[in-house]
């Protein structure tokens, strides 16, 4: 018994050798009909059994199926072992992953769009609405409710596409304050995005057709700290947390007191020389704000002894180019694919 | 308007660097656009012609001898050809720095030089508004003094921005003040005494009737004794430093006197106004008046005018008549000191086309107190020159008293967010020239004369605001009461070009002012639009004359000047004529010009991805499905037109462009383009689930051949009809035209897909169902069905 017990160990230590050598599936199999197959040598000891007496040999049938067994699961064990080997050399082959991507067929958001989405989705956090409005005016919401009378000096600074004596392309966004304190009751808080038109000859800075946000908050409780405040926080959401906002004393019939808003310019601050972007100033010209007017307040129906609030009126365009740092602001009515696709 | 710094440090102390003035200026409202640097000039000193000889070798020099007040004269040679003995003139001494040169002892023609006669330029002052060679210094100036001290020529020039409501800081005195007020520090404010006195020459008094209620207030005075001649260096210097020519003394007064106070002049020459009436009135039909820039202006009905009983003399408020203008033998003068209505002085100006530096102070509206002002700072520079003044005629209002205004604290902290009390507040509004009575926390205020912009409560609380600093206002965000305003709009248009750009369009942004090119492409393609269209009335330019009807026009320009195949889309504004004055319409166009495909003609690949994208978009912005429908609309393909229909309302349009529109736009390959107004857009409805059955489904396609007018759209409809609820889908996937189905027809391959919600559903019963569809679609479009 014990000298079957040795044969059956040294066997399958030997099997266990040969399959853990073979390099590959024929190797293996080989093996396998060595010691596995038909005239293999598990096949000689078990002949042998007839050898012993009557009363061993069940028992020994069973040790040598059992290692048969263990045998067979060596075997399982290589050849997935030697599956895997075959199918790693398979993976290694490399690609070059430097290889120029395939462009998905996206298209783009215009630049505009995006600068002013995330300027109004500042407000919009902050329970503001958002409001679209005519483009083409009566002079009523271009200036009369705005505290502009027909003879006053400032109607000049617009200089307005007219279509008729009474009736023009809206110079600025600010007749969006009317349209809403008439349709709405207070409290007030809108953004209205939106084109204005003025007569202002193309060139690199300057386009005759441009894109404004106006805001307005009106309420009771509304102070000029407000103002710096909601502006400030803007500038840093747009251009980074450092950025320092500066509000200058300034005129607008419809506000008082009055501020033009003035940031950081990020080009100079970045690069630490003047810039032309800026002039050379360090400040970018955001535009103008202000309390609204008590005139104003009184013409759509509001008391200016209870309610106060701030408007403002920003540039599009500038914030755009500041932004992206482009050279001509007639690039993004130009839309070139390439401009379009890098600002992506 | 260009300030001097020097002229400004006549009336208040300022820190030494202009930078720190520009800034306080600029956080005080008045904008500083420039800094005009003066260059580094030294050692320049008043000196005296003592003597002056021939250059012994060369004929065009001259030698002179200049006492500069330190003893011993200077021999200095030049060859400038205005010196004369006695001449008060300007001199670099040996080491002086000029703009240009270092001055070094040096020979000319032999001759030791000791330093150099300076002419304008050198001084880097307008050579052509100064003599022709050596600038020319008053008699009596102390020799020695020093030029660059003396005339304030080291101080910068600052150009400043001065807001339109505030025409009395268009001037240096103006300015001055805000600065002191600002600073804190006292203003010198000139003298307003008038020092004419005495009665005119019997006979000879200025009178002046005001026809026209837009002249408020006109102060006349008379002067004799005047010469006509060159004013002193020291204003002519001021003047050009502050940007105006020098012309005469009386011209320079008149200028100065603006300059300083705001207030614009005029001087008549006495002898040239009949009776020495002026009469201020309407300039009447055909009137002309020659000007004194030498034009001859045909008045205009706007115009309005100062005139005696024979003639017109001025252009109120604009501008001098040439006839009645100050000449060199003049000796007697009439000045006038007006206040005009700011709006009539605009008007005018627009409808003649001009503009000079008092009408833009004019039109402003400036406050009437400042005739006496202007007019008392012309009299006392006139009497300097050695003019007799009389005693000033004012006509007109003499009221002059600002309302009063209630301020309370609760005003400023309301509006600014500070707690000032009343004390702070009144030293503030005191130090711009205000009265004020304080009583508890109420401020009695009433502005200052010059002031006509502070009218209210607000308007003196953005005063308190900019002495405190707009920095000083601490920025606190506010808490947004909630409302009920809606965003939908923008929500749409952004919901759409979002879709639109994951659909593969770029958004591009056209003007909405066009030119006749857009039109004439269409003109040329024998189209006419069917919108009137809207002009602008004051174009700058011929390609802004028109308001776009349409968005296609340029978009079809976009991709023709792009040149290859091209996705893109533009939300914007359309305008038309209506019976209303205008319409104006929200909308959304987008396409695409593609490679012509290889296909046969009743087949359009990129029709119908157009249509998908359309679908989708549709689906996405209102949770709703669309059905297509054949249309014909003016400049596109007759053939591959559509609309969309959501119960029954168009929601969009699409199609392939006319080809012969395509071409007049230069593509020269298929587009498509479908619009969308946002009015039409149906509100978005949140689309409802349908749990799928639990049961399998199964499906059968069909080959039904049908005449060729027989649209896919209705074939689905007749098969979804005859299937009924056990109908979960109809496709029809394909479609076949050629001998095999004969002419006339066509083949549609069709899918339908059953399935029942509480069994699965058999072959028998799918059969049944089929037959019930081969029956529909033989009775309602005579099909028959191809094996
Ligand atoms: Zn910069």
């Amino acid at each position: 018994m014990s000298d079957l017990a040795n044969s059956l160990s040294d066997l399958e230590r030997r099997f266990a050798g040969a399959a853990a050598h073979a390099a590959d599936t024929r190797e293996l199999d080989a093996a396998r009909v060595a010691f596995l197959g038909r005239s293999g040598e598990v096949t000689l000891l078990r002949r042998s059994i007839g050898q012993l007496p009557a009363s061993e040999r069940p028992d020994a049938g069973k040790v040598i199926n059992a290692a048969v067994e263990r045998m067979e699961s060596v075997f399982e064990r290589e050849s997935a072992r030697i599956a895997n080997l075959a199918f790693e050399a398979e993976l290694s082959r490399e690609i070059d992953v430097t290889f120029p991507s395939i462009e998905p067929a996206a298209g783009t958001i215009h630049p505009i769009r995006r600068v002013l989405r995330d300027a109004c989705a500042y407000f919009e956090r902050r329970g503001f609405a958002v409001v679209l409005g005519p483009e083409v005016e009566p002079d009523y919401y271009n200036f009369d409710a705005l505290n502009i009378p027909p003879t006053h000096p400032a109607r000049e600074g617009f200089d307005s596409f007219f279509i008729t004596d009474t009736l023009l392309l809206r110079p600025h966004t600010s007749p969006m304050q009317i349209r809403t304190m008439q349709q709405h009751a207070p409290p007030i808080a809108v953004v209205a995005p939106g084109r204005c038109y003025r007569r202002d000859a193309v060139d690199a800075r300057h386009l005759f057709q441009f894109n404004q946000v106006e805001g307005l908050l009106v309420a009771e409780g509304i102070h000029f700290g407000h103002l710096k405040g909601m502006l400030t926080g803007l500038c840093r959401e747009l251009f980074g947390s450092d950025q320092r906002v500066r509000f200058r004393p300034s005129f607008f019939p419809f506000t008082e007191p009055s501020a033009e808003v003035d940031t950081t310019c990020p080009k100079c601050k970045a690069s630490g020389e003047p810039c032309n972007m800026c002039g050379g100033s360090g400040w970018i010209e955001l535009g103008g704000s202000g309390m609204v007017h008590p005139n104003v307040l009184r013409e759509v129906g509001y008391d200016p002894d209870v309610y106060t609030g701030w408007a403002f009126g920003f540039g599009i365009e500038r914030l755009g180019l500041t932004r992206y740092d482009i050279d001509d602001i007639r690039r993004f009515v130009d839309s070139d694919p390439d401009f379009l696709k890098q600002l992506a | 308007m260009r300030v001097p710094i020097s002229w400004l440090r006549q009336y208040v102390d300022l820190p030494e660097d202009a930078d720190t003035i520009a800034d306080r200026l600029a956080m005080l409202g008045f904008p500083v656009e420039d800094i005009v640097r003066r260059p580094l000039v030294t050692g320049v000193v008043v000196g005296k012609i003592v003597a002056l000889e021939k250059h012994p070798n060369a004929d065009r020099l001259q030698v002179g001898k200049i006492d500069v007040g330190s003893g011993t004269p200077l021999t200095i040679a030049t060859a400038a050809t205005n010196v004369a003995l006695n001449q008060t003139i300007p001199v670099a001494t040996i080491g002086a720095q000029l703009p240009a040169i270092k001055i070094e002892r040096r020979k000319m023609r032999g001759v030791e030089s000791e330093g150099m006669m300076v002419s304008a330029d050198e001084l880097a002052l307008p050579p052509d508004w100064f003599e022709d060679g050596i600038m020319q210094l008053d008699e009596g100036t102390p020799l020695g003094t020093n030029v660059v001290e003396l005339f304030g020529l080291a101080d910068d020039v600052l150009d400043v921005e001065v807001t339109s409501n505030r025409v009395d800081a268009m001037s240096i005195l103006g300015l001055a003040r805000e600065l002191a007020a600002s600073y804190g520090v006292p203003l010198r404010a000139p003298s307003f005494d008038n020092p004419g006195t005495g009665e005119d020459p019997a006979g000879t008094a200025p009178s002046v009737t005001l026809e026209t209620a837009d002249c408020t207030r006109f102060v006349a005075q008379q002067f004799d004794s005047v010469r006509v001649g060159p004013a002193p260096a020291w204003m002519r210097i001021r003047l050009a430093l502050a940007g105006q020519r020098p012309i005469n003394n009386l011209v320079d007064v008149s200028n100065y006197v603006m300059l300083e106070t705001a207030q614009p002049l005029h001087f008549y020459d006495a002898s040239r106004v009949s009776g020495r009436h002026f009469i201020v009135r309407d300039a009447r039909p055909d009137e002309t008046l020659h000007t004194l820039d030498g034009e001859d202006r045909k008045l205009t009905p706007q115009s309005f005018v100062i005139a005696d009983g024979d003639k017109v003399l001025a252009l109120a408020g604009l501008m001098g008549g040439a006839q009645s203008e100050v000449r060199p033998e003049t000796t007697a003068i009439v000045l006038e000191s007006a206040n005009f209505n700011g709006a009539r002085v605009r008007r005018m100006a627009m409808s003649l086309a001009m503009r000079t530096e008092a009408s833009s102070r004019h039109e402003k509206t400036l406050a009437p107190a400042l005739t006496d002002m202007g007019a008392a700072r012309a009299a006392q520079l006139l009497v300097q020159l050695g003019a007799h003044a009389y005693r000033p005629h004012p006509f007109g209002s003499n009221v002059f008293d600002a309302d009063v205004i209630t301020l309370t604290v609760r005003d400023v902290r309301r509006l600014l967010g500070l707690q000032l009390d009343a004390d702070r507040m009144s030293a503030h509004l005191r130090a711009l020239g205000c009265n004020v009575v304080t009583a508890a926390d109420v401020l009695t205020v009433t502005p200052p004369l010059w002031r006509r912009d502070l009218t209210m409560a607000a308007d003196l609380v953005e005063e308190i605001a900019r002495m405190e600093g707009y920095d000083e206002i601490e920025a606190i965000e506010p808490s947004v009461p909630s409302h009920e305003i809606s965003s939908g709009q923008y929500l749409l248009e952004n919901r759409m070009a979002d879709t639109l750009a994951a659909l593969g369009y770029h958004e591009i942004a056209n003007y909405a002012l066009q030119g006749v090119d857009m039109q004439r492409p269409l003109e040329q393609s024998g189209i006419t639009p069917s919108h009137k269209i809207v002009e602008i009335r004051n174009p700058l330019s011929e390609d802004q004359r028109y308001l776009r009807w349409a968005l296609g026009p340029a978009m079809l320009r976009y991709l023709g000047r792009i040149g290859a195949p091209m996705r893109v889309f533009e939300i914007g504004h359309v305008f038309s004529l209506d019976e209303r004055p205008i319409v104006e319409e929200a909308v959304l166009a987008f396409g695409f010009s593609a490679p012509r495909l290889d296909e046969p003609a009743w087949r359009d690949s990129h029709f119908l991805r157009l249509k998908g994208d359309a679908e989708a978009l549709i689906r996405a912005v209102c949770g709703v499905e669309v059905t297509a429908a054949r249309d014909v609309r003016t400049g596109y393909h007759p053939g591959k037109t559509a609309v969309l229909l959501h119960d029954g309302r168009e929601v969009a349009t699409l199609g392939q462009i006319d080809p012969r529109v395509a071409r007049a736009f230069d593509i020269d390959m298929p587009v498509y383009l479908s619009n969308i107004y946002l009015d039409n857009v149906p509100l978005y409805r949140i689309p409802r689930y349908r749990p799928p059955s639990k049961f399998p489904s199964t499906y059968r396609d069909l080959a039904v051949v049908v005449d060729l007018d027989v649209a896919a759209e209705r074939i689905r409809e007749i098969v979804q009809r005859a299937i009924g609820e056990l109908c979960t889908g109809v496709r029809v996937f394909d479609e076949y035209r050629g001998p095999q189905v004969g002419e006339g027809r066509k083949s549609l391959a069709v899918r339908a897909t059953i399935q029942r919600s509480d069994a699965t559903i058999t072959d028998a019963e799918a059969d049944q169902v089929m037959k019930r569809v081969l029956e529909a679609l033989q009775r309602d479009v005579g099909a028959s069905i191809r094996e």
